[in-house]
């Protein structure tokens, strides 16, 4: 024992070293590789700069989807199971997902935007049976429970947080936190399991997914009026860490800080998760190591040839029963037509309305979709220092910082040795209005993005800078709509969704108010019944 | 007779000699403390104890300096070469001496004795050395103003740059340079002065070459400590991309150990590997194909190799080094007989689990020997996930055995591993048996169906198991059992891992 505790303090003072040269100079001239990655920009610019002939022929087809992400496929998904075969999907990207794509290395999948799904709730039917479809979902228990398929419940251990110089178990602050402190989080999950109960006026649940199946309750619509910041001065819940905490959740999840935030949407990110299955809990995760990359493969799995990438749609135009659609096929720089019976814009609102040259619409979208923009950036690491505390875990988390930390893409690896780990990092860009910070975050290159992820890591990997094979970087210009208040119970979203002339459909989480995966899901189900019910 | 300019930088040179030794002599006094501290633990008691040696024999010094009359600079060289010498060398000695417990103190208190008498001596020769030269009003205030400054500068460089960027061997010997150093420096300066002045820097330069060689070859002089402290002599040892496997042997007995954990001791690991190999092969009943998952030391397959029935073996190790080791190694193989050579048996190295779930083959008995679930990474192999891939690679008949832990020093642990594979949907029996250089350790059998029956023998070659030895290892007394409902261990929990590090963390505290 003297032994083993002699070596314990022996390795303590050789961390000891690294740890005092961390305090010192930078270090200069050791930029780490890696390149700005997706430049579906280029594309954009292409159809600004150049003057194209229009398509000489519109090729005739039962639906046109315009974007392959979660909502498109996820139509796409459910007309082919329902028969309707003669569909094309156009995304501008080389690969599909939307903000669920992914990329990889040699050393694992990772994704580039959402890496992972709660727990789903019981009472969506099709969604379970997607996931089962998917073999996420092996089987139901007696109880009639979904039972998940182990590998992809996140493993332990899941999340943890660096706080007051310790990384903590789980990320609801409580290291270093006085008993009023903690009261707070108490009284505020008290709220929180009110709000889970909660039935409004109407019978139905307070906070439901998606979203537009919850009550429309008066009571409950007025805190879509108001912001999680001033929900919660009205709750007193004032502390510094209760308020970090839920500012981290609703920028993790809606990409908006909590002073900005519809209270809303704030609460429904915490009641509104009611799931549970036969071997996992509400508060667990499926998660995969391309994250919902994985999802995509499987909601596009019988969609072989039916979705056409680097397709930059251009116009999309109703005239009587059917749609004429204009794309740039990117790689050849050339228009093509297509003619359908029905064309579901499963993109966001903005592109929406440009593709329809609607210039009411464009305006709608203006003043009431406001589209945050986010940096992702996989790094590629050997063996990194750790501080004291929980060891590397799922989720990562550095309280106080302005990114939401690291998920390592390789956690759901079953090895036990791994050569390199890549752990990919998120910085939603919210310090100032979006517009400016979509503006400066396209001017600025590589280096200054690397250097602003190592920094904030440094503090908890002080050897990242050495340890660091790789860093690549995706900018998402749009990445998510804001669910401000009065998005998700105002009106433009509602008319926004509405069909127009029988043939033209819109599904997109943008306006479901909140992006998160079963919206999208619900999104393109939704679309391709409407379609369906009319054949 | 020099100037008195000369006579002035005399003067100084002394003067920072006077500086020099006094952060030395603190910085061995905190090496010695620290060392203490690590080693015996019981911080304060060991610093204060340090202290009060060293201020006492400094006192000591300072008394026997009056016994020197004559040729003082000439000891003040000779004192301050020593001091070198002693201080230098002093963070080696304890190292080397702290396995042989019984001798450690004596030195610890030896050396910081006679580093405090050396150092005591000094300050008071140096008084005498200048008292000619300098006022004496003048002359105390400039040696001690020296002297504590030198303290102060000793007591911050220690604990902020010297430990952390070179340890406490390199910090001890460097200073030792530093002494000896100073003392060749002032043969130099005063050679016109001193008497014998060869002599006295042969000395000298003999102690710089060994010190600046032990400075060099640090790392080799801590792994030897390293030797010395498992007690036995260290015949190999290596450091893989898995694992630093080192193998120790005196005259009863040759053991293994993997990242500082007994493996096995050649004097007992019968009893282990009989009890963990023969249940589940003679309950299996006339096995032709056998797994075997870890184990890459070749003692299970030993045993195995003594079943007729036994076709071939599949042995999956993680660490080509280990089963490299036990494959090649004359003295290793002896103990496992060449099992690894013998051609029934297939060495793969792969990890486990991604083996398993790549596998398409079955097997009449499956013996899973990893290492102890005392993390995530490992904890993984002890799954539900796991068991339910080990579940299709068994024949419907087939028995598979884990090696579980101490149900003595981590029941729950122990049980755990029982409840596990209980929920993976085997039918399991738990028993345990006493490895004298573990204690008492546990392993679980899984059966796919079928009630267990004790077999009426083990028809084999064995100098442990038996019927009734077997009767009795299925009896669990009191102390070993979990006396509360117990998780199951999941990917999504390694509710095991929580136990393990609990259980036994508690009792290494003891």
């Amino acid at each position: 024992m003297k032994r083993g505790k002699f070596i314990r303090l022996t390795t303590g003072m050789a961390v000891a070293a690294p740890l005092l040269h961390a305090c010192g100079e930078p270090k200069r001239g050791t930029a780490v590789p890696g390149r700005i990655v997706g430049s579906s920009a280029a594309a954009g610019h292409l159809l600004r700069d150049h003057t194209f002939n229009p398509p000489a022929t519109f090729e005739a087809k039962e639906v046109v989807i315009i974007g392959a992400g979660v909502s498109g496929l996820s139509a796409a998904r459910h007309l082919v199971q329902r028969g309707v075969k003669d569909i094309i999907v156009l995304d501008l990207e080389e690969q599909p997902g939307g903000n669920a794509a992914s990329g990889g290395n040699a050393f694992s999948k990772y994704p580039w935007g959402a890496h992972y799904v709660p727990v789903p709730n019981n009472n969506l039917t099709e969604y379970l049976s997607f996931l089962e479809e998917a073999r996420v979902i092996t089987g139901y228990d007696q109880a009639g429970l979904p039972v998940y398929d182990e590998f992809y419940v996140c493993h332990d251990p899941e999340e943890r947080l660096y706080i007051n110089g310790h990384w903590q178990e789980g990320l609801v602050p409580n290291f270093g936190l006085n008993a009023a402190e903690l009261a707070e989080f108490k009284q505020f999950f008290v709220l929180i399991d009110h709000f889970k109960k909660l039935k409004g006026s109407d019978g139905l649940d307070a906070f439901s997914i998606p979203v537009d199946t919850s009550s429309r309750d008066e009571s409950l619509r007025a805190l879509d009026r108001v912001t999680m910041k001033g929900w919660m001065d009205s709750q007193q819940l004032t502390s510094e860490y209760i308020r970090w905490y839920v500012d981290y959740c609703t920028r993790d999840d809606f990409g908006t800080p909590y002073d900005m935030v519809s209270a809303w949407a704030g609460i429904h990110y915490f009641a509104s998760r009611k799931g549970k299955g036969a071997n996992a809990a509400h508060n667990d995760v499926l998660t995969w190591e391309q994250g919902n990359g994985f999802l995509i493969e499987a909601l596009r799995k019988n969609l072989g040839g039916k979705i056409v990438t680097g397709a930059l749609a251009t116009s999309v135009k109703g005239s009587g029963d059917s749609v004429r659609i204009s794309y740039l096929d990117v790689a050849s720089r050339r228009l093509q037509g297509l003619e359908a019976r029905h064309c579901i814009v499963a993109v966001p609102q903005f592109v929406a309305a440009r593709l329809l040259g609607d210039t009411e619409r464009k305006n709608a979208v203006t003043d009431h979709f406001h589209y945050v923009p986010w940096m992702v950036a996989n790094l590629t690491v050997r063996d990194l220092h750790e501080r004291g505390g929980q060891p590397a875990s799922w989720d990562n988390v550095i309280y106080g910082s302005a990114s939401l930390g690291y998920v390592d893409a390789t956690h759901q690896q079953l090895q036990q040795r791994k050569d390199r780990r890549n752990l990919t990092y998120y910085l939603p860009l919210t310090h100032t209005s979006p517009e400016a910070a979509r503006k400066e975050a396209y001017g600025t290159e590589h280096a200054f993005w690397a250097e602003k992820v190592l920094s904030d890591l440094q503090r908890v990997h002080p050897d990242i800078r050495e340890q660091t094979d790789r860093i690549d970087i995706m900018l998402w210009g749009h990445a998510m709509v804001q669910p401000r208040p009065g998005m998700v119970h105002g009106e433009a979203r509602k008319s926004l969704s509405e069909s127009i002339g029988g043939t033209i459909h819109f599904a997109h989480t943008d306006l479901a108010g909140v992006s998160i995966f079963e919206e999208g899901f619900y999104q393109g189900l939704k679309a391709a019944r409407k379609i369906l019910q009319q054949t | 007779m020099r100037n008195t300019a000369g006579r002035n930088s005399a003067q100084w040179v002394l003067l920072v000699a006077v500086f020099i030794i006094a952060t030395c002599g603190l910085i061995y006094e905190l090496v010695a403390g620290t060392l203490a501290s690590y080693l015996l633990g019981d911080s304060v008691t060991q610093f204060s104890i340090i202290i009060g040696v060293y201020l006492f024999s400094m006192g000591i010094g300072s008394y026997l300096s009056r016994f020197f009359n004559d040729h003082l600079l000439e000891w003040f060289i000779r004192i301050e070469l020593l001091v070198g010498l002693v201080g230098g060398f002093s963070a080696i000695l304890l190292f080397l001496v702290f396995p042989l417990a019984f001798s450690f103190q004596p030195v610890l208190y030896a050396l910081v004795g006679v580093t405090g008498i050396l150092v005591g001596i000094e300050i008071p020769l140096l008084l005498r050395i200048l008292k000619d030269k300098v006022e004496f009003a003048e002359l105390v205030s400039r040696v001690f103003t020296y002297d504590y400054i030198g303290a102060l500068l000793a007591s911050l460089i220690f604990p902020l740059i010297f430990v952390p960027y070179l340890g406490l061997i390199r910090t001890s010997l460097f200073f030792g340079l530093l002494n000896v150093g100073v003392g060749l420096y002032l043969c130099r300066y005063f050679a016109g002065e001193v008497r014998g002045v060869t002599a006295i820097r042969f000395g000298g330069i003999l102690i710089l070459i060994a010190e600046v060689a032990a400075f060099i070859f640090s790392e080799q002089i801590m792994s030897f400590s390293e030797t010395l402290a498992y007690n036995d002599h260290v015949v190999y040892s290596t450091s893989t991309p898995y694992q630093r496997i080192v193998i120790t042997k005196n005259k009863h007995d040759l053991r293994l150990y993997l990242n500082n954990n007994l493996q096995f001791s050649s004097a007992d690991e019968y009893r282990y590997h009989e009890a963990l190999v023969h249940p589940a092969m003679t309950a299996a009943a006339e096995p032709r194909h056998v797994l075997i998952l870890g184990g890459g030391d070749g003692l299970a397959a030993r045993e195995i190799l003594k079943y007729k029935s036994v076709r071939n073996i599949q042995l999956v190790d993680l660490d080509p080094g280990m089963t490299k080791l036990f494959t090649g190694q004359d003295i290793l193989a002896e103990i496992n007989r060449h099992s690894l050579k013998d051609p029934r048996v297939t060495v793969t190295n792969a990890d486990a689990f991604i083996w398993l779930k790549e596998n398409k083959k079955q097997f009449d008995c499956v013996i899973i020997d990893f290492p102890d679930p005392s993390g995530f990474s490992v904890g993984k192999l002890y799954t539900t996930a796991f068991y339910r891939l080990l579940k299709t690679a068994m024949t419907p008949q087939a028995v598979a055995v884990v090696q579980s832990t101490s149900p003595y020093v981590a029941p729950k642990s122990f049980w755990c591993v029982n409840e596990t594979l209980k929920a993976s949907g085997f039918q399991t029996i738990p028993y345990h048996n006493y490895v004298p250089s573990f204690g008492e350790w546990g392993y679980v059998m899984a059966l796919q169906s079928g009630a267990y029956q004790l077999p009426d023998t083990f028809a084999i070659e064995k100098k442990y198991i038996s019927q009734a030895v077997m009767e009795q290892m299925l009896q669990f007394p009191n102390d070993m059992l979990a006396h509360e409902p117990l998780e199951v261990n999941k990917l999504n929990n390694q509710a095991l891992v929580n136990y393990f590090e609990k259980e036994w963390s508690k009792f290494l505290d003891q």
